[in-house]
């Protein structure tokens, strides 16, 4: 018995994988259930980083069931070789919420005439090949909040507000490679954070 | 022409989707060509996932569920368009584009200096004080990012005409309010901030001081106030005061 709960603790990532694999093959054939357990298994995650970026409940629903639309949508094109079903949500939902950011922050320039922002792509299609254990989720997240604060502003307005790395320059009123410099070294340090492994 | 070092600096923007298009034009085929940036860039990776689930968990209302599997699934085989609306809009504000940098410095010297005061205190309490310390820092470049961002800088009064201060302001975000050179509080005394619009002046809450009479606090002021027309600073009885009856101590108009 305790041996089965060793190894379901060890495999959560790779079963999970399994299962929503499992999924998209269903949606893809119009199974409605399969749909249902998908949207059970990762819409809390999903939410509450969609609720992070946009901080309004109501646009964070609207960009919750964009997301899904997209993901059933696309559902046929998944490419299981590329990472974990969750990477790839979180990386379409991220996307998706900083497009809500940045349309805002267009259509207030356009009022108010200062129209400076750039058309920016979407972030990249390919997402994590690695999915984290809690215990390293932990740890950088410990890791995360013993950052400088300016390294962790950077990387925070970069992250969830979707600035790039000129407006941060900007905003905070630094060189821009000084913003660079701030925003690796603060990813460097979460990275190195991984395989110190707890403090 | 770029350095490599000038390149790879693109490595951790690229990993979070930070770069502008100019910089995405040249380091794209650099990464094609270059195999140390393309493993930074792929051991960054999974720190982006973590900033992804590093945010407080909130489950979405019930309702959400049917609208979602019912209605965005059956689009997908009926096609119909996306229920999505568009984003409200933001009511006008004054953007500021400089003058924080100095203050986010003083900012920073103030969190360094509350971090250092905690150090020797029990491991449960550092923690308390760390997350404390995420949701002001979390709450600052929220405001900082604001669409509806308004810069309101305060001069000092009379009794302490050195004091300095600013005020962003976000009616959808909240108030950053960082003062500087403020004479330290009397005992039983402490300041207060105050945004003051048409019909009266609403407490911001208080304001701690340090040593060199610095202050950095965020405040989440209530989003259906009127606009301010001005934002001050008064000398209170400790614990505050519902309306402002000490000396002016810091006043600033938009």
């Amino acid at each position: 018995m305790w041996l089965l709960a060793a190894l379901a603790r060890m495999q959560p990532a790779a079963e999970s994988q399994a299962e929503d694999l499992s999924c998209l093959r269903r949606i893809v054939s119009g199974d409605q259930a399969a749909a249902a357990g998908l949207y059970d298994r990762h819409s809390r995650a999903l939410y509450s980083l969609i609720l992070r970026i946009v901080g309004d409940e109501s646009e964070a629903e609207d960009v919750l069931q964009e997301v899904f639309t997209q993901a059933f949508r696309q559902a046929s094109r998944y490419d299981a070789s590329r990472g974990a079903v969750a990477a790839w949500l979180l990386m379409m939902a991220r996307s998706r919420a900083i497009d809500r950011l940045r349309a805002r922050r267009t259509r207030f320039e356009s009022r108010t005439g200062e129209g400076t922002l750039e058309e920016m792509p979407d972030v990249q299609p390919d997402v994590a090949s690695v999915m984290l254990s809690d215990e390293q989720t932990r740890s950088v997240k410990r890791a995360l909040g013993e950052l400088p604060l300016l390294q962790r502003m950077a990387i925070e307005l970069a992250y969830y507000e979707g600035l790039s790395h000129s407006e941060i320059a900007e905003r905070l009123e630094q060189p821009l490679g000084t913003v660079k410099t701030r925003i690796r070294l603060g990813l460097l340090k979460l990275r190195d954070s991984l395989t110190e492994g707890p403090a | 022409m770029s350095t490599h070092d000038e390149l790879r600096a693109n490595a951790a923007g690229y990993v979070l989707g930070s770069l502008d298009a100019e910089e995405r034009r040249t380091f794209e085929p650099h990464l094609a060509e270059c195999a140390e940036c393309r493993a930074e860039v792929a051991s960054l990776r999974p720190i982006a996932g973590v900033l992804a689930t590093a945010v407080p968990q909130v489950t979405p209302r019930t309702e959400l569920r049917d609208r979602v599997v019912s209605q965005a699934f059956g689009s997908m085989t009926t096609r119909l368009p996306s229920a999505s609306k568009g984003g409200e809009a933001r009511p006008e504000r004054k953007r500021i584009h400089a003058g924080v940098p100095s203050w986010v410095a003083l900012a920073a010297a103030v969190v360094i200096a509350i971090g250092a005061a905690t150090y020797a205190v029990r491991v449960q309490r550092q923690m308390g004080a760390l997350q404390a310390r995420f949701d002001q820092t979390q709450a600052t470049a929220a405001v900082l990012a604001a669409p509806d961002l308004a810069r309101i800088d305060l001069q000092g009064q009379p009794v302490a005409p050195d004091a300095r201060a600013r005020a962003l302001w976000s009616r959808s975000r909240g108030l950053v309010f960082t003062a500087a050179n403020l004479p330290p509080a009397p005992a039983g005394k402490a300041y207060q901030v105050w945004v003051v619009t048409a019909q009266m002046p609403i407490s911001a809450g208080l304001l701690t001081t340090d040593g060199t009479g610095a202050g950095t606090q965020y405040y989440d002021t209530p989003s259906d106030i009127a606009a301010p027309v001005a934002v001050a600073v008064t000398l209170e009885p400790l614990g505050g005061v519902p309306s402002p009856t000490g000396e002016k101590y810091l006043v600033g108009m938009p």
